[in-house]
């Protein structure tokens, strides 16, 4: 039996459906993410926000060996607030990226052009291949979301540099209340990125001692390999008199202008990416040649994917009608990645199998039809991707 | 800078001193005078009896260092039974002399029938004024309370904050250094651990 998300009850307003994380609908069928934002431009008060930004900073300016440290993807995000603590600010941070193993060419370029164009010092960590298959395989078959070195890593990481660099404010780029209501606007509170919130929702309810008992008895784990998805210590922290907050919490994070404006700054680049309609979002989730079996993924368990999201974000600021993005919709979604293939290959998994284990972790009330699915198209860099091809 | 914890077998210090630790900060245990040679910040818990408590302190030779180091300026915060002893008197146990900190006296409440005693749980702290220690915590946010009396303060302006239970009593109270906060921060989730963090970076000046 199949449901279609084309039956899922959806936002009023933008378009997300009963599937989407952390969703409620109002009386009058908005969203809670619409609201948030409604409450982010009209209630909150970014002047005093950003004066305590100024504050913050000049707390720890000067004071330890970098000001700060920023983590980074580069991605559209963490570009942007390197390039704005950078130039507006001064501030001369400890740029520490986690390299989760899948990133693109046009990515790299990027980075390579901001770091130089900017002038900072970077700190680039790759974790233990092997290890990040079989945590791969473990998240995919528990949560249908093989992401969680990634999720852990980002934000588990960056911590363990900060205690060993002495380095006490971390400052990350957009708040998750962009697009979860885990962490709400309308709480007019700076989202603090802590344990707390890394167990809310960052880790999947699985932290690395919980993964550790997951995969020792098959895999030939020495427990330090989870050493970097593991969040330090409070204690270690406290003792750092740490501060791990979100630039978007000072200021209005408008990805729009944000982007367009490293675009010009840092000739920073976007991409094409699988499942995506050509040119309209060049510069959403660029970083990984995963992401096309994430947004797969999402679209087989919630009956909604990227183009959902994106577009959902343009009608709530008034820049799409909800009649195109419905034919935009229909058009890109849903579609099989050709980097499934890959996928595939890394956990030495067949297809069949990948189905059986998504088909138990498909959010209610959406079904997919598996029967149904078609082929997308392979991105201009697809040939320059890591395989493990099996000879 | 030195956190001390009196212990004189009348309350739970573990709790307290876990807090404190995961929180960053270490704290000694002060069990007789010359532990406190080189305390800068002190905490009285307390679980139990104001008479019993009060004995046990005067048997450990504690109740003047401990009213030396509030001459001083030294900060020191009095939780549930240890706010209570920062009082001139109390009258659990039969009516016992306490430290005089803070002017008021402990007495027990006196609550509607449908109200138990002690009164035991999740209640608000309504702050009446502004104060450094309340940095970072929103008013009327929950902290726990476990007690069966509660400090009758006698200056309006020594009352920090308040909470209802059947009536509206003072339930943290501040006279310059000494502070006293009928409720277990320790026990309170981010709350209590906030204000144990402001207690610990406070120089004690109001």
């Amino acid at each position: 039996m199949t449901v279609k998300s084309t039956s899922l009850k959806r936002c009023s307003r933008c378009g997300l459906p009963e599937t989407y994380e952390t969703i409620e609908f109002d009386q009058y069928g908005v969203c809670n993410i619409c609201r948030q934002q409604e409450f982010k431009r009209d209630k909150i008060d970014w002047q005093e926000r950003k004066r305590l930004f100024e504050a913050l900073i000049e707390e720890f300016r000067g004071k330890y060996d970098y000001d700060c440290i920023v983590p980074f993807s580069g991605g559209k995000d963490s570009t942007f607030t390197l390039y704005h603590l950078v130039k507006e600010y001064k501030l001369k941070p400890l740029v520490v990226q986690f390299n989760h193993g899948f990133m693109r060419p046009t990515l790299l370029a990027n980075n390579e052009r901001t770091f130089k164009a900017l002038g900072v010092d970077v700190i680039s960590f790759t974790p233990n291949w092997k290890v990040v298959k079989r945590l791969m395989r473990e998240a995919l078959i528990r949560k249908g979301d093989f992401c969680w070195h990634c999720h852990t890593g980002i934000f588990s990481y960056p911590m363990h540099v900060a205690i060993k660099f002495n380095v006490p404010l971390v400052l990350w780029g957009e708040p998750s209340s962009e697009y979860t209501a885990y962490y709400d606007y309308s709480d007019n509170e700076v989202e603090t990125v802590d344990e707390t919130r890394f167990n809310r929702f960052v880790n999947l309810g699985i932290t690395a001692e919980d993964m550790k008992g997951m995969i020792e008895k098959d895999f030939d784990l020495d427990p330090r390999d989870l050493l970097p998805y593991t969040y330090p210590a409070l204690r270690d922290l406290k003792r750092l008199r740490y501060q791990s907050v979100c630039l978007g919490s000072y200021i209005p994070w408008d990805v729009k202008r944000q982007s367009q404006l490293i675009m010009d700054e840092l000739g920073w680049q976007g991409d094409q990416v699988e499942g995506m309609p050509p040119g309209i979002y060049p510069y959403e989730k660029i970083e990984c040649h995963m992401q096309g079996v994430r947004d797969y993924l999402k679209f087989l368990k919630r009956g909604y994917s990227r183009v959902t999201q994106m577009t959902a974000i343009d009608i709530r600021n008034g820049r799409m009608r909800k009649e195109e993005a419905d034919i935009l919709i229909s058009d890109w979604e849903g579609k099989r990645p050709p980097s499934l293939e890959i996928f595939l290959e890394y956990l030495d998994m067949s297809e069949d199998e990948f189905n059986e284990i998504v088909r138990k972790l498909v959010v209610s009330p959406f079904q997919p039809d598996f029967q149904a699915i078609q082929v997308g198209s392979k991105t201009p860099d697809f040939d320059k991707w890591y395989r493990e091809t099996k000879t | 800078m030195s956190i001390g914890i009196v212990d004189v077998g009348i309350g739970n210090i573990g709790s307290l001193r876990g807090a404190l630790y995961s929180q960053g900060w270490d704290a000694e245990i002060i069990t007789k005078a010359v532990d406190m040679a080189h305390v800068t910040h002190l905490f009285l818990p307390g679980v139990g009896s104001f008479a019993v408590a009060m004995r046990r302190l005067h048997a450990a030779g504690l109740v003047d260092p401990i009213r030396q180091h509030a001459a001083k300026g030294g900060p020191i915060m009095g939780i549930c039974l240890g706010m209570q002893l920062l009082a001139d008197r109390g009258v659990e146990g039969g009516v016992s002399e306490g430290l005089g900190l803070i002017p008021g006296d402990v007495i027990k409440f006196k609550v509607a029938s449908q109200l138990r005693l002690p009164h035991v749980g999740w209640n608000e702290l309504h702050p009446q004024a502004e104060h450094i220690l309340l940095k970072g915590v929103r008013p009327g946010v929950d902290f726990y309370f476990v007690h069966s009396y509660f400090f009758d303060a006698r200056r309006e302006t020594d009352i920090v904050g308040t909470t209802n239970y059947g009536f509206s009593y003072p339930s943290f109270v501040m006279n310059g250094s000494v502070v006293g906060v009928q409720f277990h921060p320790e026990k309170s989730q981010r709350n209590g651990l906030q204000l144990l963090d402001n207690f610990c970076l406070w120089d004690g000046a109001c």
